[in-house]
């Protein structure tokens, strides 16, 4: 999951070139110079009361906004855990949840007692999906406020942050960061409760080859994280004798796209496959829709979410379109019973980030060292060796008896691979009478092979 | 006939261009500097719109004109508090200040907006296809505000004394208040104007796009490139200008994968000012 403003500001160097020949061009009487500017992005840094009754944790107990509050001062008996997450902009929805579901895991935490090295404290940052801002704001959480684990970022701030992880021995733990850079880059201070977005496209693709189509059209967002796991589906979909009419890499941020789908609606295609964000996937739907297509359609991640029935239009939908996500299997009991205390256990990627603060409490106390470098050290085994535990308190009990703990969590069973990534288990939604509805889930042995 | 889809889908964009742009190149050619915090001037007439319309519930046309006052007077605003006193430190310094300009307003818009999509209470396009070519209502109102835009505007600045004294401004300022004409009044008309016409084209925005608080800002790099390929010459070359990018990035489709319309749009900037350094326009012109 990436932000669309980062391109911008990431040449904003190239727009004052640009500008700059522009005024030497055109006004002989124009003074040269050159100069840069820094984008100045409004960031926010909180500290979140350590219970489980705070039910917004990106809002101060006043109810003034986040962007306002400074960081409480580290009390003895405290360790730091750095919530870095999206409050603007498009996934903006996304980093609330993960905060809020984060809070609601350090309420657990710290109502059973908190951690050996004491009570969890967060301090969170609003990246606004900017790396250059997830920059710094960790390296604040990390130099000024002592964090020893950094939660929540996205998959351009979570790659960003990999050499920062590595040299200052923090670990970086994200519930949504798919990118495929990580499968690369991660496993040694850089994990995630989330699968790769290779699995999002063996769903997809697994999901296209099913539906009985004889051509499909895919448009797909120009970002990394969309072009990889659509490769991965064109490849299904191919093998599976389906037309694939068009691939269309279209990038973001365009009032319209009819250029895009010119092509694709003159092909006649059964299914559009949609990877994009919601910006130009809900523009995307409408001119499509609008120009006479009448097919189905199968969106991503980003569109999973209420929202989009009200932007596009519930009736263009309904029944025609399915999306594709990672998601917890809920007839596991550790969801069922993360269900029934926590009510917004459903939202996307919330079980996910459930189990990353869980996972990195159980690991401070295993270690019993209280920093990043005893998490790193025991994070794997406390995930997949010993008795199966579903919170801290049991996690904690069970080591405070000398036993290995294997923690099954509330996402599902999780194990890291090399990468530090875990396998997952993914639902396909459809829209009927303006709602997504399950249809189908592939749990991760599916994809085993 | 696919190739004629693309050519209409290329005016189209061309005329939203041309709103998005002329604006802009207005203030160029008479404040003398490239306001980058024009784009985000889009976005305040853009969510001024989607504001009155699918939150309170107002009527699209009323909604689109309270929208443009607004922009006009923010930008007016703007120019009185933050361009006018540091007029004298040059264009340079103006074009930096007006990048910092667009990430203030940017931050207050997405601090009164807030995360996620918006959209208007106004339908679904509706699609004709006359002579087998596919165009939308939303589509022809771009055209029929772009045209209606470049006539009134060329009325204006031909027909009006406040016109004129634009024109004059803009091909010399000193000249212009040797001779009378109140150099400040004319500014103020000026930013008034053109920030009108960027809430114009934030209203046409949100006709027919997806609003994220993101998406103002992502359409400077387009608006730079026809500005520049424009030069500083009449309000036609602008039209031009917005007409040829249009066409070229949307007409490349047919050959190139489309993720390359920006770079093409660059590259046919990049092409005209090799032969014409100055742009389309050749020489300064009022």
């Amino acid at each position: 999951m990436q932000h669309t403003r980062i391109r911008w500001l990431h040449i904003l160097a190239a727009i004052l070139a640009l500008a700059m020949i522009a005024a030497a061009c055109g006004d002989d009487d124009d003074e040269e110079t050159s100069s840069t500017a820094s984008p100045a992005q409004t960031t926010t840094t909180q500290t979140a009361a350590a219970t489980s009754e705070d039910p917004d944790p990106v809002t101060d107990s006043d109810g003034s906004d986040a962007g306002t509050a400074d960081a409480e001062p580290l009390e003895a008996g405290e360790v730091t855990v750095g919530v870095l997450v999206p409050l603007t902009g498009e996934l903006g929805e996304f980093g609330e949840i993960v905060a809020d579901a984060i809070e609601f895991g350090v309420g657990e935490i710290n109502a059973a007692g908190g951690t050996s090295c004491g009570t969890i404290r967060t301090v969170i940052a609003d990246t606004g999906g900017d790396a250059e801002t997830g920059i710094r704001e960790a390296t604040n959480m990390i130099e000024s406020e002592g964090a020893v684990a950094i939660l929540g970022p996205t998959s351009g701030v979570m790659v960003a942050l990999v050499d920062l992880a590595k040299r200052e021995e923090v670990v970086i733990m994200s519930p949504y960061a798919g990118t495929i850079t990580l499968n690369e880059l991660g496993g040694d201070f850089v994990y995630r409760t989330v699968s790769s977005d290779l699995g999002d496209g063996a769903a997809s693709g697994l999901w296209l080859s099913s539906r009985g189509y004889e051509s499909v059209a895919f448009m797909i967002q120009n970002e990394e994280s969309t072009i990889s796991p659509a490769e991965v589906a064109r490849t299904e979909v191919t093998d599976a004798g389906i037309e694939i009419t068009d691939f269309v890499v279209y990038n973001p941020g365009q009032p319209s796209y009819q250029a895009e789908l010119t092509t694709v609606l003159a092909n006649e295609p059964d299914a559009i496959f949609l990877a994009g964000g919601q910006e130009s996937g809900v523009t995307l739907i409408k001119e499509a829709v609008a120009a006479g297509f009448d097919g189905e359609w199968l969106f991503t991640a980003d569109l999973a979410v209420p929202e989009i029935f009200d932007a596009v239009g519930a009736e263009l939908i309904n029944d025609k379109a399915f999306v594709e996500f990672a998601d917890a299997d809920p007839s596991l009991p550790e969801f069922i019973s993360f269900e029934e205390r926590y009510e917004a256990a459903g939202d996307p990627f919330a079980p996910n980030s459930y189990d990353m603060v869980t996972l990195a409490a159980l690991a401070l106390e295993a270690s019993g060292q209280c920093d990043g470098a005893g998490i790193n050290s025991v994070i794997r085994e406390v995930a997949d060796s010993g008795t199966a535990v579903s919170t801290f308190a049991e996690g904690r009990d069970a080591l405070a008896a000398g036993e290995n703990i294997n923690y099954e969590g509330a996402s599902g069973p999780l194990v890291f691979d090399e990468s530090g990534t875990v396998s997952g288990a993914y639902t396909i939604q459809q829209a009927q009478n303006g709602e997504w509805v399950n249809v189908e889930f592939y749990p991760a042995s599916t994809f085993d092979n | 006939m696919l190739f004629l889809q693309f050519l209409v889908t290329g005016i189209v964009t061309g005329c939203f261009l041309i709103l998005a742009t002329i604006g802009f190149s207005l203030t160029r050619r008479v404040e003398g500097f490239l306001n980058i915090a024009h784009a985000e001037l889009l976005g305040v007439g853009a969510f001024a719109t989607w504001w009155f319309n699918a939150s309170r519930g107002w009527h699209i046309i009323a909604a689109a004109a309270i929208a443009v006052v607004i922009t006009a007077l923010v930008g007016l605003g703007i120019a009185r508090a933050i361009y006018d006193p540091i007029r004298v430190r040059g264009p340079a310094v103006l074009l930096i200040t007006s990048v910092g300009v667009a990430f203030v307003i940017g931050g207050v818009i997405d601090a009164l907006i807030g995360t996620g999509i918006r959209t208007l209470d106004i339908g679904l396009a509706t699609s004709y296809e006359p002579f087998g070519i596919r165009i939308t209502n939303y589509q022809l109102l771009v055209v029929a505000l772009a045209a209606l835009v470049s006539v009134s505007l060329a009325l204006f600045l031909n027909r009006t004394r406040t016109g004129l004294a634009i024109r004059a401004m803009a091909v010399n300022p000193e000249l212009a208040a040797s001779r009378g004409i109140d150099v400040r009044s004319t500014s103020r008309a000026t930013w008034l104007l053109s920030s009108g016409l960027a809430g114009l084209a934030g209203v046409m925005l949100a006709v027919i796009a997806t609003l994220t608080t993101d998406l103002p800002f992502a359409q400077i790099l387009v608006i730079l490139a026809v500005a520049i390929l424009a030069g500083l010459g009449s309000l036609y070359t602008v039209i031009a200008s917005g007409l040829i990018i249009g066409v070229a990035m949307d007409v490349s489709v047919y050959w190139i994968p489309a993720g390359y319309r920006p770079l093409v749009a660059f590259a046919v900037v990049i092409i005209v000012l090799l032969f014409r350094p100055e742009g389309l326009a050749g020489t300064r012109a009022a």
